[in-house]
């Protein structure tokens, strides 16, 4: 049973005044407009951190009734950065089952109504505890990730600026970006250290945001042709290879064969890039290029929006912000408007006719690999 | 953060796979087995990666040194520095210290780095082989 992206729907990401469900809400109410409001039998949510005044707020019951979505079933969906990945695949087999007809997958985060150390404890939940009981916080880890990386390519530092310099640039033609405007590798390179090598500009940013896509049985542009999702340790000291996530080569290796395909037809990619080291092994991981040769395809501008494979053309996280549990849904969303012709002055030079979404949970432990095509094989 | 006594270095070995790995609650993190057997080793590592945060967990000192280090039978250790930052393949004396891992240089200091510097990338040369 085919099923396929009906519509998206996104709200600006960044600082925002509103709360948690109205964010939920506006993003769930634009992808409901674009498919005319058509009946919705099954509301997916995903929401890591669920901030509210009161802190944890009841996500599902309050969305389904501000979006008067009382007759659908629900289900809540989580596992950290990847928790909108998960929700579009929970989703997607919801819906393979028979059962549904049409979902409303909707991730939320509001985030910057706390104060950034006590965001920096709650994304520390996903290490491994015993890792941050040594003062390990996300950027720490992929510090040290990003040092053996360079390490092992013998890369330059400078490596690592170039995915900032592109996500910038892709995010200043995204009007729900957070960040609107480019930046240089000298502005990176300047920026405040976090984790060293790691830089501010390195990062990607508290956000607020959310996200809504309506998934319906059939096909079209958007059709799901594969998913695949994988683990890998939590504790980073157990994992053999610290250059390489293995919980994406796992996931890949299972959406290609589920969608039949092979990297090379690929045609527009957006990869997680919490940190600007990591797309550079998303790309070898996804097989779309060697070990150690993703440096070269920024540097050669092979990922731009007509280049050889456009990679993050809504600006991925660093661009964009990163509501945590927003941001894997938004790249779904952002490459089913690529292949729907929908993307604006984010577009890539070329229609594609197949894209992949690739999301990461905590430090790469869960990761998700969605692959969107124009017809089911 | 309370200082704790320091003791002796101590692995796991999978009695099912003979995995050598970092004790924890967990089962063997290769098998699944939950036979697994103590031994202790020199506390001598090496360094793969380190790094200066800014930025630490709740109750860490500002700035907060974290290494990935190398020990006996290639297992590795996150451990907190004690001292300047260890560059990579620098020799480290690594010990337990309540539930906390901790490591020190060997030998003369380097000199304390400039904030948030990297530990120099080194080309590969002997590599360090930890005393068994």
């Amino acid at each position: 049973m085919s099923a396929h992206v009906a519509s998206v729907g996104i709200g600006r990401f960044g600082k925002r005044s509103e709360g948690l469900v109205e964010l939920a809400a506006e993003a769930g109410a634009l992808a409901l407009e674009g498919v005319g409001r058509k009946p919705i039998d099954l509301l997916v949510v995903g929401s890591m951190l669920s901030h509210g005044a009161s802190g944890r707020e009841p996500l599902l019951p309050r969305l389904a009734s501000r979006l008067s979505l009382e007759a659908a079933s629900g289900l809540r969906a989580e596992s950290t950065s990847a928790t909108g990945a998960m929700a579009f695949h929970t989703a997607y087999d919801a819906l393979e089952t028979g059962r549904y007809e049409r979902a409303l997958v909707v991730a939320v985060e509001k985030m910057t109504d706390a104060s950034t150390p006590e965001v920096t404890a709650e994304l520390a939940s996903a290490l491994h505890p015993e890792e941050v009981r040594h003062g390990a916080t996300m950027p720490a880890l992929a510090a040290l990730v990003t040092q053996r990386y360079l390490e092992r390519h013998e890369l330059p530092l400078s490596a690592i600026d170039r995915p900032s310099v592109h996500a910038r640039a892709m995010a200043a033609r995204n009007p729900n970006a957070m960040f609107q405007t480019p930046v240089t590798d000298t502005d990176v390179a300047a920026s405040r250290m976090v984790a060293s090598p790691l830089r501010l500009l390195h990062c990607s940013a508290i956000a607020d945001g959310a996200v809504g896509v309506v998934l319906e049985r059939g096909t079209g542009p958007a059709t799901v042709l594969g998913t695949g999702q994988g683990f890998e340790s939590m504790r980073i000291v157990d994992r053999p290879d610290l250059t390489s996530f293995a919980a994406t080569r796992i996931a890949a290796q299972r959406a290609y064969e589920a969608a039949g395909i092979t990297r090379k037809e690929l045609g527009v990619v957006e990869v997680h890039d919490a940190f600007a080291p990591f797309p550079l092994i998303h790309l070898e991981d996804l097989g779309i290029c060697g070990p150690g040769e993703g440096a070269q395809w920024y540097d050669r501008g092979w990922v731009s929006l007509d280049g050889r494979l456009p990679v993050n053309p809504s600006g991925g996280l660093i661009g964009r912000g990163h509501p945590i549990a927003a941001s894997s849904l938004a790249g779904i969303a952002e490459v089913a408007a690529q292949l729907r012709g929908e993307a604006g002055r984010h577009a890539t030079a070329s229609l594609p006719k197949i894209g992949l979404a690739h999301a990461v949970g905590g430090l790469a432990s869960h990761n998700f690999v969605t692959i969107l095509g124009g017809a089911a094989p | 953060m309370t200082k704790a006594a320091a003791t002796p270095l101590v692995l796991s070995r999978c009695a099912a796979c003979h995995s050598r790995f970092l004790p924890s609650d967990a089962p063997c993190p290769r098998c699944g087995s939950v036979e697994t057997h103590p031994y202790p080793v020199p506390d001598l590592g090496r360094t793969v990666a380190a790094t200066e945060l800014s930025a630490p967990a709740p109750g860490w000192p500002v700035p907060h040194r974290l290494v990935l280090a190398e020990v006996a039978d290639g297992v590795r250790v996150l451990a907190v520095v004690d001292g300047p930052l260890p560059s990579i393949s620098d020799p480290l004396h690594v010990r337990l210290e309540g539930d906390t891992y901790r490591a020190r240089p060997v030998g003369p200091a380097p000199g304390e780095r400039g904030e948030g510097e990297s530990p120099k990338t080194r080309r590969a040369g002997p590599s360090f082989e930890p005393p068994r």
